[in-house]
């Protein structure tokens, strides 16, 4: 089987988290002449890196809650989608190509949170990473910017065997 | 009569940059070019206005009639008599012509139309040429469109009293993206900027978001989702949307589309009264065009009558001792086309199945499209739909081109103080892009209906050992393998480490902008390694221009499997 791999090491800055690759990896959005933006390359985020970066959650993404219902969660697509697609973005008369990686970000979301399935798996992953992480937070201080992977339930697993 | 405005006004087809920079005062219009009819829309300040033109038509037939040195359109000429149209001197129906090469089934079915439709069969656009005093004088399906597109842009100048310059163009979903190119590149000659290249359901998706705002502004009401179902089947192509709808955002949830329609009905219709008609009309000589349009324009007669009724007479004399006296009933000409009805049928199946949609959750089903006064048609729909009703608010002939031009007004920055384009449209691939690998199968890497702006990316890896070079091929299409799919571009990823096969990580990433443009990324990924050896490819695709069908032959031909592609499995 194939499956697609949702992380970009074309855009995402995930490649300095990842701390295998180099930081200067060029990026291909800093390279065509219309999209040379620094916050543009900043905000491309990898879509499945919410729960290893810690930054935000895609309910924070779309701004709702984590009780939010189906309509709710539509609802709040569709408002940001209002905001930041790149249709609208141009029709204003400013510069698309940054909104359009904020518009996959959502899109991304969206997705997500939209089936029932991958919204329960991903709310089991969440859960798991809060939990971790709070619990890391009272057993030891040592939990900084360094150690992301160390972030992920099967590190956890051998972190508590130790 | 005045001699045609033929500006070539840019030869780029690169004409994604302008659409993100350009500041846009002036409203785009909607252009509807059908196969066999075509329209103009504009925003006029509070609503969608139809141009007419000095004859007073909003449809036009989509022609161009060749007659000495000026060519002269179906926007400005008027005909004598529809025979006229089927002398060999008028070119129409290049709709289902543009873009294709010769050895595609639907340019193969334009042979038996009364102008030169020649093939080679080796994947090279077909030769296609109008009679002009007694000789076969060459032209090609963009400068047909084109000559036509400068008529419908001077009747809007003339109307609407400004330049126009930006347009909005719907197209059929199964259109491909050098389709798309030779559509722009028409538009180009016709000095024509294309801001919006739509799938022509989506812009009756468009419509009917508007309609449902509108609806729901007058009831004060929360605006909660509607789901349509939308069928467009017109004289070359059938389209279905499925389009979720709420607060003026038109979600498109899957399209489906394929080059079926009112032509096939008509040339089915023709073989089924003159079974041997490919043979009588092969040579094309003029008594041969001559008889070919007598029974092209009694056979669409019929079969426009048999819309109201039952049953109706032919009596057709050709000329070459061949006569047809026959009554046909409607029964007869739904057997006939039983093989295009089922057609019809499955593109909404499919579309309903892609779009994860119950049919008891659509709300309404919205049957357009000059094919729509057919009643089987209206009954599979209705049937396939599991319905009674069909939507009733839009002018089956007209919906298009006013999406068209909402989008157009829209696209333009245009807004309105009652929020009447408070809209946007979320758009889909209409088909999928990957490339070749795993020995000559298509790997998708942007699926078909993924939304867009979409970026995605895939790892493959080297199918020999120190293989260091690889051919990144790309196609647009469905097939499993690539040859059922349309060739968009190559090229070559050097330096790859020597490695044993299926070690080296090789990423190619598509990236499918809001306005429909194509970049292909690819490049060798370097583990542990802090300075890429390699600078990374970026192509803007399609590269690949005429001759296409040649052309991944020729690379099969030149490199077989030396330099393929295996594709990796997600490590979870």
């Amino acid at each position: 089987m194939i499956s697609l791999t949702s992380s970009s090491s074309f855009f995402g800055p995930n490649v300095v988290v990842e701390g295998r690759r180099n930081p200067q990896y060029p990026s291909f959005r800093s390279v065509r002449p219309l999209t040379i933006s620094a916050s543009c390359a900043s905000t491309v985020e990898r879509p499945g890196s919410h729960i290893a970066t810690g930054t935000s959650s895609l309910y924070e993404v779309l701004g709702i809650r984590m009780e939010a219902t189906c309509l709710e969660i539509k609802t709040a697509y569709r408002r940001l989608a209002r905001v930041v697609h790149p249709d609208v973005v141009v029709a204003r008369g400013q510069r698309g190509q940054a909104s359009a990686d904020e518009f996959l970000k959502i899109h991304e979301a969206y997705s997500t949170l939209s089936d029932p399935e991958k919204r329960a798996d991903y709310d089991r992953r969440l859960f798991e990473r809060q939990w971790q992480a709070n619990s890391r937070f009272t057993m030891s201080s040592s939990s900084s910017n360094s150690g992301f992977s160390s972030f992920r339930p099967r590190k956890w697993e051998t972190d508590q065997c130790w | 009569m005045a001699e045609q405005a033929y500006t070539v006004a840019s030869d780029s087809e690169n004409t994604g940059e302008e659409k993100s920079s350009s500041t846009l005062p002036e409203i785009a219009i909607g252009i509807d070019i059908g196969t066999s009819q075509c329209s103009v829309a504009v925003w006029n300040g509070s609503q969608v206005e139809l141009l007419k033109n000095t004859r007073n038509q909003k449809m036009m037939r989509s022609y161009v009639t060749y007659k000495d040195d000026i060519p002269s359109g179906g926007v400005s000429n008027q005909l004598s008599n529809e025979h006229e149209m089927l002398s060999g001197a008028a070119i129409f129906n290049m709709k289902r012509l543009v873009g294709r090469v010769d050895t595609d089934p639907v340019v193969h079915a334009c042979k038996s139309l009364p102008f030169l439709v020649q093939t080679l069969d080796i994947g090279v656009r077909p030769f296609i040429a109008a009679l002009v005093n007694n000789a076969w004088r060459s032209t090609t399906p963009e400068e047909v469109m084109a000559i036509f597109l400068v008529e419908l842009r001077a009747m809007a100048e003339l109307q609407l009293k400004r330049p126009i310059r930006h347009v909005v163009l719907t197209i059929p979903v199964s259109f491909g993206r050098f389709q798309l190119t030779r559509i722009e590149r028409a538009c180009a000659m016709a000095g024509l900027h294309v801001l919006r290249l739509m799938p022509e359901p989506t812009a009756v998706a468009l419509l009917y978001a508007q309609q449902q705002q509108q609806t729901t502004h007058d009831n004060m009401g929360s605006g909660s989702e509607k789901i349509a179902l939308i069928f467009n089947m017109g004289a070359g192509y059938t389209d279905v949307a499925v389009t979720a709808t709420a607060g003026g955002v038109s979600q498109i949830r899957a399209l489906a589309g394929s080059a079926i329609g009112g032509e096939d009905l008509l040339q089915n219709m023709m073989h089924y009264l003159l079974p041997n008609a490919d043979t009588l009309f092969s040579s094309h000589s003029i008594n041969e065009i001559k008889a070919m349009g007598l029974l092209r324009v009694a056979t669409q007669d019929a079969i426009h009558k048999l819309s109201t009724q039952t049953s109706v007479p032919i009596n057709l004399d050709l000329g070459n001792g061949s006569k047809i006296n026959k009554v046909l009933h409607r029964q007869e000409f739904e057997e006939v086309n039983r093989k295009v009805f089922e057609k019809c049928e499955t593109l909404v199946t499919q579309c309903l199945h892609d779009a994860k949609v119950e049919i008891e959750d659509v709300n309404d089903v919205i049957v357009v499209g000059g094919c729509s006064y057919i009643p089987k048609v209206k009954d599979l729909v209705t049937s396939a739909c599991k319905r009674k009703e069909l939507y009733k608010g839009m002018n089956p002939l007209e919906a298009a081109v006013c999406g068209a031009a909402l989008e157009g007004a829209v696209a333009s920055g245009i807004s309105d103080p009652f929020g009447n384009l408070d809209l946007l449209t979320i758009q889909i691939a209409t088909l999928a892009i990957g490339i070749r690998a795993d020995g000559g199968n298509f790997i998708p890497i942007i699926p078909r209906n993924t939304t867009m702006p979409a970026r995605k990316e895939m790892t493959f890896t080297t199918a020999h050992d120190n293989q260091t070079e690889a051919l990144i091929v790309v196609y647009e299409g469905e097939g499993q393998k690539v040859e059922e799919n349309h060739l968009l571009g190559y090229f070559k990823i050097v330096g790859i480490p020597p490695a044993p096969k299926g070690a080296p990580e090789i990423s190619v990433c598509m990236d499918v902008d809001a306005s429909n443009v194509l970049r292909v990324f690819a490049g060798v990924v370097q583990l542990g390694s802090y300075q890429p050896a390699m600078p990374f490819m970026e192509v803007r695709m399609p590269t690949v221009d005429d001759g296409h069908g040649w052309c991944a032959e020729a690379l099969n031909r030149a490199y077989g499997s030396t330099l393929d592609l295996v594709s990796v499995q997600k490590k979870i």
